[in-house]
């Protein structure tokens, strides 16, 4: 495991219209890590999100990915970083099929230019040929091979949360922010969906995972960040938080799982 | 007879590039543009001042330039794409759907105010005229309609050539995956403007050559033969051809043009009511577009499923691909998934 810090958060701060969801929030992820980031309903993981993958405009603060601010950046050109998230439902692209969603997730950005759509159509239909195979092959990996040249609105609710993953894995990204994986999941899946993460992790990935299954958290995470009224509260391995007095009263205590 | 038809043929050629410069607009990236007929006219009277002669008081235009038929169309098509880069810059930025919809209707109806009453600029409400036979082939009248026919039939091949080309290109699956979804394409490094800009100027592109074919067919043009609203026609001619398919575009806009907007004129009007014939056609367009969103809303030849290439292509299918019904059955989870899912199609 490397000790190199990819993301660091320092004194965040963001309100909406005078409800303040984060407070000088802030943490660090270290590079090749699965962190939890957890905390009760309205302590602001959710916007912390946000604010990180530019989605929102922090108040005041700063995010650095890798050393560099990422705060003023579009979403896209934070993306081109190498940070992925995702959202609280599955957002497929839903005219197209499973297999183009994973293509966009994986295709290269300098082949969708004008230009080269006009005049070099046959070598890019060649170079997209070549990616086939991976693609099928991930497709196999997440099951989704059987349903892989359907339109991908029609695929069940925990397929669309496979496609999301296989999305990932194709995209690469250097960090992965998975907000909320669990939500409407059955255990059987909630196992593949922990692996997949296991998997994004082996392959090189960084992940932060939002989530309020907390054993769910302890077996796949390295690292908790505990986050109440927008702040940290506390950030360790999930043993160690067991027993922080904080913790337990902010979350732990409250909950009956 | 012959010349009848001639002339309606020529006419669905015509609108055929204009649809499919809408199609890409809305196809593809989901924007309902509504001032795309106003990147038409543009073109149209941008093609006449370009290669009429001088105007000659009381008239009064613009250039009147004399240029050769194709190089006024070129230039007349590059002035149609950096006006749409102006309304597109407006409209698209920070506004989507029914704000997109509203800013991109004000800008054709003030562009469709100012060109009628603005006299300098062409002519105000008499309009510009006088442009036959462009290309100098001295035909007669007859013969160089049959003539045109051709050439624009020529023009909206290389058009779909070039429509087809980007539709199945990585660029026309990433436009489509903006349309679909733009949170997820800018979680993928996609930059939601910038897709919808490109193909926006694109789509105003294809609307300002058909203004440039249709200028040396009708010759003339003033505020009476376009208004704004005419968008609609073409809005269901996709619609019934199938939206975000070129194929399909084409063959919409062909029935729309050839079997509701001519064929429509043979319904008699009572000498007491002469504009009923005309609503009527309306009505009938109207009729056509709420029943294709009932029983056929993805067109009759829908847009292409990108697949690995492992499966037969179907160029007809039997079940609505986007259907409200297929949707509302597939996102329901209690189903499962290998029955609610539609057959794969072309």
């Amino acid at each position: 495991m490397s000790t190199n810090v990819l993301l660091e958060l320092e004194g965040l701060s963001k309100s909406f219209g005078g409800v303040v969801a984060v407070k000088d929030c802030s943490m660090t992820i270290r590079e090749g890590t699965v962190v939890g980031l957890i905390g009760p309903n309205g302590a602001g993981k959710s916007s912390v999100v946000d604010l990180v993958s530019g989605f929102e405009r922090p108040d005041s603060g700063s995010v650095k990915f890798d050393g560099r601010e990422l705060v003023g950046r579009r979403p896209d050109q934070i993306s081109r970083r190498g940070l992925i998230r995702t959202f609280q439902s599955p957002r497929e692209w839903r005219d197209l099929s499973v297999i183009d969603n994973v293509r966009v997730g994986r295709s290269e950005l300098q082949r969708e230019t004008l230009w080269r759509s006009v005049f070099f159509a046959r070598r890019l239909r060649r170079e997209e040929a070549a990616d086939t195979a991976e693609l099928r092959e991930l497709m196999a990996h997440y099951n989704l091979e059987g349903v892989r040249n359907r339109r991908a609105v029609a695929l069940s609710g925990g397929q669309k949360r496979l496609l999301e993953f296989a999305r990932i894995a194709a995209a690469k990204p250097r960090l992965t922010i998975l907000d909320e994986p669990m939500g409407g999941v059955n255990p059987v899946l909630g196992e593949r969906i922990g692996n997949a993460i296991r998997e994004l992790k082996s392959a090189g990935s960084t992940v932060v995972v939002v989530e309020h299954n907390l054993p769910f958290i302890e077996s796949t995470c390295d690292e908790v960040v505990v986050m109440d009224l927008g702040t940290v509260i506390a950030q360790g391995p999930f043993e160690e938080l067991r027993d922080n007095k904080r913790v337990v009263d902010a979350y732990l205590g409250n909950d009956d799982e | 007879m012959l010349q009848y038809w001639t002339a309606i043929l020529t006419e669905a050629t015509i609108f055929s590039v204009l649809a499919l410069g809408i199609d890409m607009i809305w196809g593809w990236s989901g924007s309902f543009d509504l001032s795309a007929y106003a990147y038409f006219a543009l073109g149209v009277y941008m093609t006449i001042v370009m290669t009429v002669g001088k105007a000659k008081s009381p008239t009064e235009f613009i250039l009147g330039w004399h240029l050769p038929y194709l190089l006024a169309v070129g230039i007349a098509v590059i002035v149609v794409v950096a006006f749409a880069a102006i309304i597109g810059a407006v409209a698209l930025r920070n506004l989507r759907d029914i704000y997109f919809s509203i800013t991109t209707l004000g800008a054709v109806w003030a562009i469709y105010y100012f060109v009628e009453n603005y006299t300098p600029l062409f002519n105000g409400y008499n309009g510009v005229y006088g442009l036959f036979d462009p290309m100098g082939l001295g035909l007669s009248y007859n013969a160089y309609h049959y003539y045109f026919l051709g050439f624009c039939l020529v023009a909206l091949f290389l058009a779909y050539l070039l429509v087809m080309r980007l539709s199945r290109s990585p660029y026309g699956r990433m436009v489509r995956a903006v349309r679909d979804d733009e949170f997820a394409a800018e979680v993928y490094g996609r930059n939601v403007f910038w897709a919808k800009y490109r193909t926006y100027l694109f789509g105003a592109g294809l609307a300002g050559l058909a203004g440039g074919l249709f200028a040396a067919y009708i010759g003339a043009f003033n505020s009476l033969d376009w208004a704004p609203t005419e968008i609609f026609v073409l809005y269901a001619a996709i619609l019934v051809g199938g939206r975000g398919n070129p194929r399909g575009v084409i063959l919409g806009s062909f029935i729309v043009y050839v079997g509701f907007v001519e064929m429509t004129r043979y319904i008699p009007s009572p000498a007491a009511r002469p504009e009923l014939g005309p609503a009527l056609r309306q009505v009938m367009i109207g009729l056509l577009i709420i029943l294709m969103l009932k029983f056929r809303p993805s067109g009759l030849i829908p847009e292409r499923l990108g697949t690995d290439g492992t499966e037969p292509r179907r160029l007809w299918h039997r079940w609505p691909a986007r259907g409200l019904a297929v949707a509302s059955l597939a996102q329901d989870e209690s189903m499962p998934s290998s029955t609610t899912i539609p057959e794969s199609e072309s």
